[in-house]
């Protein structure tokens, strides 16, 4: 417990010294926002001209385009800098952390929070209107509501279990750039278009080593389609849960190999 | 002849970074290679008029690897670190331009990034989809005329973006407003012709499209080399516009003393 209320402490005070500069905090928030609003029409623009992508609407794409983008803003808001790693490993900057009276994970998640509106509105306002479709058009129902707001959370922990995952592989290689081109970009881009458009190979890797499939398409399978069953769910908690296990023992080891970069 | 020591200067110092960026290039070649699929899936059902399948492949495979020519130059031409570390004062001290130092830098990374990134890129792409080459000179000719004109407006900005970073740190989004403009506006990814009619109008309007789509349409045959002349009316606008930054840039800039 007193782990958790130091991390909100250190949380607070991340905010607090953000929000010294308000005009580049306002200004930040303003032009992620026209990012992500560009980025959203490249995909719309797409499904408007072919009036969808196999089988799959504009509102049930934008679906799963929203909720991988607030997972993201969920990931990325309280563990910005387990992203940025590498950058300590080659400044030796993780010495610092590691002489803090806390474990080195929640010293790292703690540095650098980032408040991430431009992207909550975004991602927040294409959910919103397309579940209002969805809604009118009877496809889901108001239980979608709780539904997606469960997987946007379980999403949450399976990008996080990626890109910590990502990140450890740092301790033996330092630079992780490329990695995460791969398996945080490509993959979450991948991720925002119905995984039926690629080939089997890569499907595969999505459903295994980076489990993408997870954070949003699998789960709207369910939600959205009403294809198997509610225990779509629970198995999409129970990968979530046992990425996050996998990773944080993957983390313990990756540290104790840490060696620093000497004065 | 400072033009050709800056130039091959830069070239040479990320000749020391082969290995990796070779890496790197495999990295962004899957990127290509999703786009790529997405084009499948969607032709598999739809007609991709005026491209098809094949054409629709070649169209993003050309402009993925295109992108390390025209798409990314350095972040701010690296003035954002020079304004933070205070290195910007004595390079405005510098009897040449702030401007004509910094591109002719990028060039040389530009260069580099042509035979070390675009081709292995775009030789991948090749291979595994078998795309047919252009078989006449001056299709190559205007193609690389497009690239030098895009790389040329991509350095402007990048620059403009960089000269930023002394009003604001926060110059960073500007370079991801740029990259996402980018990808939307520029045909990237969508042609321009199948933009809806006021996003099409926008793009037009615009230099992006003559940072990927006249490039790759004039590969494709589709288009002849006289529509760059746009791009040149732009590369002179934007030259004016530098100009007159950096005047600004030696108004604004204040050194600490210590």
């Amino acid at each position: 417990m007193n782990l958790v209320r130091l991390y909100v402490m250190l949380i607070r005070a991340s905010i607090r010294s953000r929000m010294q500069y308000r005009f580049n905090f306002w200004l930040s928030t303003l032009l992620a926002t026209l990012v992500n609003v560009s980025e959203f029409l490249m995909v719309a623009v797409v499904l408007v001209r072919f009036d969808g992508i196999q089988g799959w609407s504009l509102y049930e794409v934008g679906y799963l385009y929203a909720v991988i983008s607030l997972s993201k803003v969920i990931y990325r808001s309280f563990a910005n800098d387990v992203h940025n790693l590498d950058r300590y490993l080659v400044n030796g900057e993780l010495d610092q952390l590691l002489t803090r009276p806390l474990p080195l994970l929640l010293a790292l998640m703690s540095q650098n929070f980032r408040i991430m509106l431009g992207e909550t509105i975004q991602g927040g306002g294409i959910l919103a209107v397309c579940l209002v479709m969805l809604l009118q058009q009877g496809q889901v129902g108001w239980i979608a509501i709780p539904l997606t707001l469960w997987i946007i959370l379980t999403g949450a922990m399976i990008l996080f279990a990626i890109g910590l995952t990502t990140s450890t592989f740092g301790f033996w290689l330092t630079k992780v750039e490329v990695l995460q081109t791969l398996t945080e970009d490509a993959a979450r881009s991948a991720a925002q278009y119905p995984l039926t458009l690629y080939p089997g190979w890569l499907r595969s890797i999505f459903f295994t080593f980076i489990p993408v499939a997870f954070a949003n398409y699998v789960p709207s399978l369910y939600v959205l389609r009403h294809e198997y069953g509610p225990w779509l769910l629970v198995a999409t908690t129970a990968v979530a849960l046992l990425c996050l296990a996998g990773v944080l023992a993957f983390w313990r080891v990756g540290a104790s190999r840490y060696q620093s970069t000497g004065s | 002849m400072l033009f050709p020591v800056l130039v091959r200067k830069a070239y040479r110092v990320n000749l020391q970074y082969r290995g990796s960026h070779l890496v790197h290039n495999l990295a962004s070649s899957l990127f290509g290679f999703m786009y790529i699929f997405i084009w499948m899936g969607i032709g598999a059902t739809h007609e991709l008029e005026g491209y098809g399948v094949t054409g629709m492949i070649h169209y993003v495979g050309f402009n993925q690897a295109a992108l390390w020519v025209t798409g990314f130059a350095t972040f701010g031409l690296g003035i954002p670190q020079r304004v933070r570390t205070g290195q910007i004062a004595l390079d405005l001290m510098r009897p040449v331009s702030l401007f004509y130092q910094t591109a002719l830098r990028e060039w040389g990374q530009v260069a580099y990034q042509f035979v070390y990134k675009f081709l292995p890129i775009y030789l991948i792409y090749a291979i595994v989809f078998s795309f047919s080459f252009p078989t006449q000179f001056s299709t190559y000719a205007g193609t690389f005329a497009a690239l030098a004109i895009g790389a040329y407006l991509a350095i402007c900005i990048q620059y403009l973006v960089g000269v930023l970073a002394l009003w604001t740190t926060e110059s960073g989004w500007f370079h991801w407003l740029n990259y996402a403009f980018l990808m939307l506006l520029s045909g990237f990814f969508v042609p321009v012709e199948w933009l809806p009619s006021w996003l099409r109008a926008i793009s037009l309007h615009s230099f992006y499209p003559y940072l990927q789509y006249h490039p790759v349409k004039i590969y494709l045959g589709h288009e002849s080399a006289s529509v760059l002349t746009g791009g040149l009316v732009w590369c002179v606008g934007f030259s004016l516009v530098c100009a007159m930054v950096t005047w600004l840039a030696r108004q604004r800039v204040e050194v600490q003393g210590g």
